[in-house]
């Protein structure tokens, strides 16, 4: 294939995906600066790699070098925010079931955009990435995993803690911003 | 908090991951477990807020316009493309086809000729080198077809919610009259039609607005009698197509399962009417 071929097979094929990708950055970062300095370099790594680019799977292979580049990027210019979990492989079999006092069905479809929005930025990053792929991008578990690079039962269970999270910071009568970050981080590999 | 082993299958379930015969085993529960209702209703509860509020942050402009131009930038430096074979021998019929098809629409569309060439020969190149040796062409085609107009070169000949200002645009370029109305699906937003080629004879493509998803439905006249939808999953789009009422459609978009199957009962409903 000629060089010139891959560009526009680049430009068809990964272009379609920059919303997405920066929506990607945008969460991760927190920060559109940020963000676009992240998709910027993203975009530049992904045409080197673009001997992965298949039609079929164009998004979560740019969603892929995105994040890549994003803990990168944070790992150099904000390592104070770095976090990892070691969440065992087959956590997701043994997640807990919701217990009895959390909020209804009503109360969630309540919230509003700001406490929806801030509920989310609040998740820490390995929790915030799932759920962000899966609510917003709307990916399967498969790309997710893939984008992530876990296998599919830690996909599982960061999404159920995530959407834990979600619900307990949109629970009625609590403040709508609370710093699930810090408190979250303690109880994930309980 | 009680631990059970099947949480993660609501979970599953609600996100449409679940094999047949699981979700049919958690919807048959659901009528008499009020708790396993209560779950699935809370987490559905929070998809939908989610999906309702959840900032998706689109691309800035100077961004996009900066990419762009970076790869154009990258792209002249190489040989020009125009001349450029398809360097598929094997696939000669499919390459005159669309040679065919290019032709037409040369004839038919001087203005957009130039950018239309070009996106067609880069989309025809790329679909003939990623085809799958055994899929059906015509969805290979409309696949192309989705894809191009999604780029955002060429979306929509005739930009209007209203079909009585599409319609009559369509029945005099087609020279047939297609079933051309809004849907009644929650969210959506008809974006117009345009004429396309597909199979190596004009169509008519309805474009609809779902959520963040494009779709495509491609509609012409068939001989053959009504048929229910058959839905087919490639390359991480899903399509329908179908007959009904003398005309033969192709519906195809990246929305999730559930959502695409509720849109092509609407569309099926919008054909009827």
């Amino acid at each position: 294939m000629g060089e010139d071929e891959e560009w526009r097979r680049f430009e068809v094929l990964a272009m379609p995906h920059l919303d997405a990708a920066y929506n990607l950055a945008r969460w991760l970062t927190h920060d559109a600066h940020d963000a676009q300095d992240v998709v910027q370099e993203a975009l530049l790594r992904a045409m080197r790699y673009i001997g992965g680019l298949r039609l079929e799977s164009a998004r979560p292979w740019l969603l892929q070098i995105v994040r890549h580049t994003c803990y990168s990027w944070l790992k150099e210019n904000r390592p104070a925010q770095q976090v990892s979990l070691d969440d065992p492989d087959d956590a997701w079999r043994e997640l807990p079931a919701p217990s009895a006092n959390e909020p209804p069905a009503l109360a969630i479809r309540e919230a509003d955009r700001r406490q929806i929005n801030e509920a989310i930025a609040a998740l820490p990053a390995p929790y915030r990435e799932v759920f962000v792929l899966r609510e917003l991008e709307d990916l399967s578990y498969n790309d997710i995993a893939r984008i992530a690079e876990i296998p599919i039962g830690t996909v599982m269970s960061r999404l159920a803690r995530a959407r834990g999270l979600m619900r307990t910071s949109l629970a009625p009568g609590r403040p709508a911003l609370r710093t699930v970050t810090r408190s979250a981080q303690g109880g994930v590999n309980a | 908090m009680k631990t059970t082993g099947e949480a993660w299958k609501v979970h599953a379930f609600v996100d449409d991951e679940l094999d047949l015969a699981s979700r049919l085993a958690i919807e048959q529960r659901m009528e008499t477990d009020t708790a396993l209702r209560q779950q699935v209703e809370s987490l559905q509860a929070l998809r939908d807020a989610t999906r309702e509020h959840a900032e998706r942050h689109a691309v800035p402009d100077d961004l996009r316009e900066r990419m762009t131009a970076m790869l154009r930038a990258t792209r002249r430096e190489a040989p020009a493309p125009a001349a450029a074979p398809v360097p598929q021998p094997a696939r000669a019929p499919g390459r005159y086809a669309w040679a065919h098809a290019i032709e037409r629409w040369l004839a038919w569309r001087p203005l957009v000729a130039s950018t239309a060439f070009v996106t067609m020969v880069a989309v025809g190149v790329n679909v003939a080198m990623l085809q799958a040796s055994n899929t059906d062409k015509l969805m290979d085609e409309a696949i192309g077809s989705h894809v191009r107009s999604t780029v955002g070169e060429h979306l929509v000949d005739v930009a209007s919610s209203d079909h009585h200002t599409v319609k009559p645009f369509l029945s005099a370029k087609l020279g047939f009259s297609p079933p051309v109305r809004e849907l009644a699906l929650p969210g959506s937003v008809f974006v117009g039609g345009r004429i396309d080629y597909l199979g190596g004879r004009p169509v008519a493509a309805l474009v609809y607005r779902q959520g963040q998803h494009l779709v495509n439905a491609f509609v012409w006249p068939d001989s053959g009698g009504d048929s229910r939808p058959s839905f087919a999953s490639e390359r991480g789009f899903l399509i329908a197509h179908w007959s009904q009422g003398g005309m033969r459609h192709c519906v195809i978009s990246d929305l999730n399962r559930e959502e695409f199957n509720r849109l092509v009962e609407a569309v099926r409903v919008a054909a009827a009417s």
